[in-house]
């Protein structure tokens, strides 16, 4: 029990030091390292304010939203905290800098009125019957069933370690996918084996144009129907074979129907970057699921256009 | 490009807005003019129906799987503990606030945590 371990002597006087002006921990401490201590038992609360500050910074553009507060010391095991991305690091050391640790008392209210069963339970009837939806999503991720598995379950914990501060009537389904989002790309990714096909954004701008014009008429629904023949297999490899960013964007656009702005938020990214890389992504997708019905003998080559 | 005919937009226009309008993402002025005319132009309302066909498709095909039992279960569990955790991380809190001469209040939060723990089980 990590806890167990007192950093600071408990018998120490009121006032000293070590109890008056705790350090602030930020999830990355509590992380570093098994010393956990007294020291953090005292200062949990704080630590806990401070975290989802963080988290609600690193989440920025959804009201309502904040950062799982969740540590290693919460979890008792290897979660990765919010660390080390581009966007959160700002974000971080704003919040290193700031006083303000309370929380408002709003949010206070909240906190004192649920209790840990109660919270529990809500979590349980709330975002557990989205888990198979989340799944599905890390499996597009990872490309692998063992990866989904240890990137949803992480995911969870982190969300329901955050989940105190999650404001009932925000968008939960969202929220669960930012946190996935966030969980891959800080912590899992880094971990995984299988190398990650980075986006392509050489792509040319006659692509582009190439999507704005007419493809030969009559041609189309010969396209359709073959389309419709190709398994789902086939289908679900054509997606693992977009680069990654183009490949959420498409899987939360067309699979999940996430709103764009709803996209730009879970993948932290501006709305054009989002709707560049839908076009990218699903020109790249019907391309190749063409050429894989052509490959099948669904499409003869004189009726691809393109 | 344009399929010729004269429109009120032009086709090369309303290919590059297609997906905006099968997305939803337009405002109501834009789409009413995309609307009318995908309705008087049938190439590009044949472009449409396959990208449509396309998002169709792979919300049919890419989705819908199912995440373990086992890994569901072992949420659960988790999820439980860790809550039984917090209920013993608080208890400390308060404990040690009282030392520090503010106001003692044992949480009953925690007795009842064990006790709803312990029914469970």
């Amino acid at each position: 029990m990590p806890y167990r371990t007192p950093l600071v002597d408990a018998s120490q006087k009121p006032g000293a030091p070590g109890l008056r002006a705790p350090p602030v921990i930020t999830p990355r401490n509590v992380c570093a390292g098994h010393g956990v201590t007294r020291a953090v038992a005292l200062t949990a609360q704080q630590t806990r304010f401070t975290d989802r500050e963080t988290l609600h910074a690193s989440l920025g553009l959804i009201p309502g939203w904040r950062v799982p507060s969740t540590t290693n010391a919460d979890l008792g095991m290897g979660v990765v905290g919010v660390t080390s991305t581009d966007s959160a690091e700002p974000a971080r050391s704003n919040q290193l800098e700031s006083e303000q640790i309370e929380p408002s008392p709003e949010e206070a209210a909240v906190d004192q009125n649920e209790t840990p069963e109660q919270r529990t339970a809500r979590f349980e009837r709330d975002a557990m019957p989205l888990l198979d939806q989340l799944y599905a999503a890390a499996l597009r991720m990872t490309r692998n069933p063992a990866d989904a598995e240890d990137l949803v379950q992480e995911t969870y914990l982190r969300a329901y370690g955050a989940f105190e501060s999650f404001r009932a009537g925000t968008n939960l389904r969202a929220w669960l996918y930012r946190i996935l989002t966030n969980t891959y790309i800080n912590g899992y990714r880094k971990r995984q084996r299988q190398p990650v096909a980075q986006p392509s954004e050489e792509i040319t701008d006659w692509q582009l144009a190439q999507a704005a014009q007419h493809t030969s008429s009559g041609l189309r629904s010969a396209e359709m129907d073959a389309l419709d023949r190709l398994p789902d297999s086939d289908v679900k490899e054509a997606l693992s074979q977009l680069a990654e960013d183009f490949r959420m964007a498409v899987y939360l656009a067309d699979v999940e129907g996430f709103a764009y702005k709803e996209i730009a938020e879970i993948m932290g990214t501006p709305i054009g970057t989002v709707m560049s890389r839908l076009h990218r992504g699903r020109k790249q997708l019907r391309d190749m699921l063409t050429g894989v019905a052509r490959e099948r003998g669904f499409l003869r080559d004189a009726e691809v256009a393109s | 490009m344009s399929c010729g005919n004269p429109h009120e937009t032009d086709c090369h226009q309303v290919l590059a807005e297609l997906w905006l309008f099968l997305d939803h993402e337009c405002n109501r002025e834009r789409r009413e003019l995309l609307q009318r005319h995908l309705d008087e132009c049938g190439p590009c309302l044949e472009e449409y129906g396959l990208e449509e066909h396309l998002k169709a498709l792979l919300a049919r095909k890419c989705g819908g799987d199912h995440a373990p039992d086992a890994l569901k279960q072992r949420l659960r569990e988790s999820i439980r503990q860790i809550m039984v955790r917090q209920a013993v991380l608080s208890a400390e809190v308060t404990v040690q606030r009282a030392e520090d001469g503010s106001i003692v209040e044992v949480s009953s939060t925690t007795v009842e945590s064990h006790a709803w723990l312990s029914t469970e089980r």
